[in-house]
């Protein structure tokens, strides 16, 4: 490898320059170390432009954003601000004044295949993706997977493997073909906008009504 | 736990009254903006974060991901960033354009999740992470040749002090002007411009090292 050229009075000084708006003088332009300099420079600006250029989002990121959002209304930021004591009398006092509460939402997920059912994001097509939700008596609940952030493969209650037992619903989905497998509790007193453009704006649409919006863990099929 | 909290309560921006559309410099105001400035004006939040994420998620995402080491951390960024834009968005003053505002936003996420894994870092001995999968096997020698390369510099971008890092991102990857970046940073262009071009060398020194040219 030849030794890259050097010119130390346009690090010093051109470089700055440059960064400010301001002309190079004569030198700069001359000078062929200077100008082989400057061509090495603007290449590794160009380089540093383009850092990154092929790497894009998970697909199911505007959903956890929505999701997020949702989990915060239900925990208002003020609450953070209380002193410490204030906080412990405000729970006393909640939890001997108040009537118990229903258990909360939930969703759990287990993959299943020959052997006993395990925990893992990671699966093989032909593996089985059982889900239990628990809806906390919510009035309009549903719990949906989406394939590849796009395909809805389950709405439940509604599909013929879906159960309901109590607040909890369960099913079973097949994990058919590679992709990723994104499992979706939606709840809410109102009834929900109907799913089917997409995990992204369908959980926006929820978040926008007030729903609440649960993501379970995201499964990659390979 | 803590950590959480940390993030939650540190808002980069004070809040500071609306300021009508009408008194924006046009400059300031980018072609895709326009509509989102047309949903918070309405009041539609909901519809703005949609159109905010859609024009700007991935951009906000490869700062992010040339910021924070950690890919999940980055992740956690990302989303961070747009959680905080939706809660600020109403008061959103357009002293800058809404592009310049986020990554105002996604600069304090990152500079803070950065602290936090450092924390951890000093706590547990990390295993450096193992793709997923293997490399794709290139054909083209110049592709590969841009790869190695791109490689180096994200590695050398990283040796880089996080304020100087950011300053460079922003400044190339993103195109952020210095007084754009000064209005979140809190710093004088003047100092900014200076942070870039000694950044410059050092990059061009490590790349070197590592036996790439720029």
């Amino acid at each position: 490898m030849t030794p890259p050229a050097s010119c130390d009075r346009f690090e010093s000084e051109g470089l700055l320059r440059l960064e400010r708006g301001e002309p190079l003088d004569e030198h700069f332009l001359t000078c062929p170390d200077c100008r082989e300099a400057r061509a090495a420079y603007a290449r590794l600006r160009q380089d540093i432009a383009g850092i990154g250029a092929g790497d894009e989002p998970p697909a199911d990121w505007e959903a956890r954003v929505w999701a997020r959002l949702a989990e915060r209304k239900g925990s208002p930021r003020w609450i953070w601000f209380l002193a410490p004591v204030g906080a412990a009398a405000l729970a006393a006092t909640l939890f001997f004044a108040l009537p118990r509460t229903p258990a909360e939402p939930s969703l759990m997920q287990d993959l299943v295949e020959a052997g006993p059912a395990r925990r893992a994001t990671g699966a093989h097509p032909g593996e089985r993706l059982h889900l239990r939700a628990e809806t906390a008596s919510s009035p309009q609940a549903e719990l949906r997977v989406y394939r590849n952030g796009r395909d809805l493969l389950l709405r439940c209650p509604g599909d013929a493997c879906c159960q309901r037992k109590g607040s909890e619903l369960s099913a079973t989905v097949l994990l058919s073909s590679p992709g990723t497998y994104q499992a979706v509790l939606v709840l809410d007193d109102e009834p929900l906008p109907p799913p089917g453009k997409g995990l992204d704006p369908d959980a926006g649409a929820a978040f926008a009504q007030g729903a609440r919006v649960l993501l379970g863990e995201e499964i990659t099929v390979r | 736990m803590a950590d959480t909290r940390e993030i939650l309560l540190s808002p980069p921006f004070r809040p500071f009254a609306v300021r009508p559309r009408a008194m924006m410099r046009r400059t300031e105001i980018a072609a895709g903006e326009d509509e989102i400035l047309a949903a918070l004006e309405r009041g539609d939040r909901h519809a703005a974060l949609r159109l905010l994420m859609q024009d700007y998620g991935t951009a906000v995402y490869r700062y992010c991901q040339q910021m924070v080491e950690d890919g999940d951390l980055a992740d956690e960024a990302h989303q961070m960033t747009f959680v905080q834009a939706y809660e600020g968005l109403l008061r959103f003053g357009g002293r800058s354009s809404l592009r310049t505002w986020l990554f105002g936003i996604a600069r304090h996420r990152c500079l803070d999740l950065l602290k936090i894994s450092r924390r951890r870092q000093k706590r547990f001995q990390l295993m450096p992470e193992l793709p997923d999968q293997p490399a794709p096997a290139e054909t083209a020698e110049e592709s590969l040749a841009a790869r190695s390369r791109m490689s180096a510099l994200s590695g050398c971008l990283r040796e880089l002090a996080p304020r100087v890092r950011t300053a460079v991102l922003l400044r190339f990857q993103q195109g952020v002007t210095y007084e754009q970046m000064a209005s979140f940073e809190g710093e004088r262009p003047a100092t900014l411009q200076a942070r870039v071009a000694r950044a410059l060398p050092v990059l061009r020194r490590c790349l070197e090292r590592k036996g790439v040219a720029p």
